[in-house]
């Protein structure tokens, strides 16, 4: 029992502390990251620069903390974007007539059979890169898995009597997916969207370490990851170690807090 | 000798949809000391209300005119707490609702000692003990600290009479105490009640639907019929003769159930907001003249009973209902299925049925597992496709599309084997049963107590309404069920094996309910199951279908005793006897 929630609970608490510290942290830690102190530039960490400069001289958390706020922007509303296309799609094709499911489901297939980072990688090449082009390419790309799985719940509960019973009552098809099959698939859609979180994150700063991602002179998670490796001969650990670590402490959390779920869905 | 309850002139209004409809009007009721009367009617007669009325336990909003008087002292708001427990106390259908789970039996009925009586916290157990005694708890002194789920339906019921006895009162009311309890330990729930009346002198006002659950132990019998009185008098005078045509009816009706035969009294309840002028029953029965219908009748001393009719029954004789139309509909088609075959891929299934349901009629469908029954039930309620005219009050479905087509479906509602499956686990039970009246634009208030109504009459109680249906047991499951399929108010109900999946003490409560809702209503049924016993129960006739075919249809008396079929025979054969 203890086991169970302790890793919903650790994963939540994971994920709300990053999260707090990227999307308040810029407002209370108000030095700013873009200032050059070139005086002062690769030093590690110190009372005036908690978490060192960089080889500009910027001030390491306050670039950590901008990071998390830049990538957390992008990756949140792209996550949810993701979902509502998954769930919608999803449940278009599980509660559609037949033929509609045969054309969605190829369509899918096809989507599911190209290797999303190459895609997302292509597209980035083609498209002036900011928050917004961000958000939908990640968005568009990160769906669907979630759809299928969807789809194949729905398909699961469409022919149970329950569902049944409220058709034969006059419940139409919207009725059916608002009322019984949300509430029946809701579990596995909370657990979902929290491995959504995760790999949008990861999308992102894949992305913005290889240059696609969040543009100069923003930096996000990744892109300091990026620039701290053109230096990695001068072993600047306190560039590397943060971000690394915040991208790994997000995808634990969601991680974390999806398995959490499931093993408490499943207790039930 | 005073009376222990007198009631004059009682009229009780209800709001309903905005407005007050009187439920029950100008009713009179005596019961001196030591005296049983049972307070009988069908359900929406009036008689909880009437009942509700002495303690003015009445819902919110409910207006009450009229005198009621408790062992000589007028019953108003003041007082009323002094009234309640010591003069008159009250037990009610459903004892699960009423006791508190949190706490022991003991605790509960001490409590209530303590309250009224005062005393130590010692004396109250021992109060409690004596108490539990008396109304038959076996090992009373081991089952002091248990909680009440940890007691039997029956065993439950008699700790609320224990609870109801705390502070001696005079009167017992019990409202429907053995509704919802199979009938064995209902007769033990009766007897007691006796047994308490002759040991205490109590005074017992028991309201009932089943009339031949009073027919030994009560002294007088008072019927009511839409919210009014129709005849009163001596139990012993009652039940040799009734004199009005509607207590001769239900009398009727109990000595047809003896021989396991369905006996609905043509016609129906009429609703509170459409009585009809003059005797309420003159549209149901066959005696009435064009004056039955122009003032209510006024009570008239018969040789026996006093009956409030123009023309009551003399000497022996028995009630005929109306000529034309109710009649004329139980005979009339209700369900027409013609040539329907219908064939999984290449396989088929069924093959050339044909059957009819009329109104108000059971026609039960038996066969082996495989042998289509199933299938044929959900052509029936559309959810396969198939060849051939399934029809519905002479409207082929198959010429239905939209909107036509859902009103139409509406009127077929089906209750499934698997009560689990067929309750979504995640919806409320309130939710659940709302969901027809909801589907069919009812506000959410409305609904909500509609919702409540229909759990009374499927004997559950309406505390379950906030809770999820994994917390209840199996029969309840398939109780809410039928609540929610009765809520699309259907002209068919297809039941596809409803007893399979419950133990056999549920499959009796849950045979008998279905018995009781399809009489009460008028309903017709299509019950679909491998077991004769479960069809012969409640079926008017039988069709007998083999891989898909009809092999043999009958009356159920005539087919149970000459099986033209070796395969009825041995299906016949293979049922367990049911016993009455």
């Amino acid at each position: 029992m203890s086991e169970k929630r302790g890793s919903l609970l650790a994963g939540l608490a994971l994920g709300g502390a990053i999260a707090l510290l990227s999307l308040a942290g810029p407002f209370l830690y108000r030095a700013d990251p873009y200032a050059i102190h070139p005086a002062y530039a690769l030093r590690g960490p110190s009372l005036a620069f908690p978490l060192g400069t960089d080889e500009l001289g910027r001030n390491g958390l306050a670039l950590l903390l901008a990071g998390g706020q830049a990538t957390l922007i992008v990756s949140l509303p792209a996550a949810l974007l993701a979902f509502c296309s998954g769930l919608g799609y999803g449940l278009l094709t599980g509660l559609g007539a037949g033929w509609l499911d045969k054309i969605l489901m190829r369509l899918l297939d096809v989507f599911l059979a190209l290797p999303s980072l190459v895609v997302l990688i292509f597209f980035a090449a083609l498209v002036p890169l900011n928050n917004v082009s961000l958000v939908l390419l990640l968005g568009f790309l990160s769906w669907p898995a979630l759809a299928r799985l969807v789809r194949n719940e729905v398909v699961a509960q469409r022919g149970r009597d329950f569902i049944l019973a409220a058709e034969q009552s006059g419940a139409g098809r919207f009725y059916i997916a608002r009322v019984h099959i949300m509430r029946m698939i809701a579990p596995v859609l909370v657990v979902n969207a929290t491995f959504l979180v995760g790999d949008t994150i990861f999308s992102l700063s894949a992305l913005s370490f290889l240059g696609l991602g969040v543009q100069p002179p923003h930096v996000s998670w990744g892109s300091s990851l990026q620039s701290a490796l053109d230096i990695i001969a001068l072993a600047p650990w306190w560039l590397i170690i943060p971000p690394g670590l915040m991208i790994f402490g997000s995808l634990l959390a969601a991680s974390l807090a999806g398995q959490g779920l499931v093993r408490r869905e499943g207790a039930r | 000798m005073t009376p222990v309850l007198e009631i004059r002139g009682l009229t009780v209004t209800l709001p309903r949809a905005g407005r007050d409809v009187p439920i029950l009007e100008d009713f009179n009721l005596t019961i001196a000391p030591g005296r049983m009367l049972a307070l009988v009617g069908e359900s929406g007669a009036g008689k909880s209300v009437a009942a509700l009325s002495v303690l003015r336990l009445l819902p919110p909003g409910a207006k009450i005119s009229g005198e009621i008087r408790l062992d000589g002292t007028r019953v108003e708001k003041a007082g009323l707490q002094r009234l309640r427990g010591a003069v008159a106390s009250m037990v009610f259908q459903d004892p699960l609702a009423a006791l508190n789970p949190t706490q022991t039996v003991a605790a509960q009925i001490g409590e209530a000692w303590r309250v009224h009586k005062g005393g130590s916290k010692a004396e109250a157990r021992a109060k409690a003990l004596a108490l539990l005694e008396e109304v038959g708890i076996a090992d009373a002194a081991t089952r002091l600290d248990d909680y009440p789920h940890q007691f039997s339906g029956g065993q439950r019921q008699r700790v609320m009479i224990a609870m109801a006895l705390v502070c001696g009162p005079k009167l017992l009311i019990a409202d429907e105490p053995t509704t919802g309890l199979d009938p064995l330990v209902a007769q033990q729930i009766m007897s007691l009640i006796a047994g308490l009346r002759r040991s205490k002198n109590l005074a017992v006002l028991f309201v009932t639907h089943d009339l031949s659950l009073v027919a030994e132990h009560a002294d007088e019998v008072h019927v009511l019929y839409a919210g009014r009185s129709v005849e009163w008098g001596a139990a012993k005078e009652f039940f040799a003769q009734p004199r009005h045509p509607y207590s001769a009816a239900l009398r009727g009706a109990v000595a047809w159930l003896g021989q396991k035969k369905l006996a609905a009294i043509p016609g129906q309840l009429p609703e509170p907001e459409a009585r009809p002028p003059g005797c309420r029953f003159a549209p149901r029965c066959g005696f009435a003249q064009v004056d039955c219908t122009r003032a209510y009748p006024a009570p008239v001393q018969t040789d026996g009973t006093i009956a409030a009719c123009l023309y009551p029954l003399q000497g022996r004789q028995t009630f005929t209902p109306a000529a034309g139309a109710p009649a004329a509909q139980r005979f009339a088609p209700l369900l027409e299925v013609q040539n329907l075959s219908l064939r999984y891929g290449k396989k088929p299934v069924l093959a050339d049925v044909s059957l009819t349901v009329g109104q108000g009629e059971c026609l039960g469908i038996v066969g082996e597992s495989g042998s289509g029954k199933s299938s044929l039930g959900k052509a029936i309620l559309q959810m396969l496709p198939y060849a051939g005219r399934v029809a519905l009050e002479g409207q082929d479905f198959a010429a239905l599309r939209g909107a036509k087509m859902r009103a139409a479906r509406r009127r077929v509602q089906v209750v499934f084997q698997d009560p689990r499956e067929s309750l979504n686990p995640r919806l409320r039970i309130g939710e659940i049963i709302a969901e027809p009246l909801r589907l069919a634009g009812m506000k959410r208030g409305e609904a909500a107590a509609k919702v409540e109504t229909l759990l009374h009459d499927v004997g559950l109680s309406p505390a379950l309404m906030g809770r999820l249906p994994g917390s209840v047991s199996g029969g309840q499951a398939q109780r809410i069920a039928i609540a929610r399929a009765l809520a699309a108010e259907p002209a068919l109900l297809v039941l596809d094996e409803p007893t399979s999946a419950l133990d056999v003490s549920n499959q009796a409560l849950l045979l008998n309910l279905l018995r009781g809702l399809a009489q009460e209503r008028g309903l017709s049924c299509l019950l679909i199951s491998h077991d004769f016993a479960v069809v012969s129960f409640l079926s008017d006739r039988i069709a007998v279908l083999r891989k898909g075919r009809v092999v043999e249809t009958g009356e159920t008396s005539g087919l149970l005793a000459a099986p033209r079929e070796t395969y009825t025979r041995k299906l016949v054969e293979a049922a367990p006897r049911l016993q009455s």
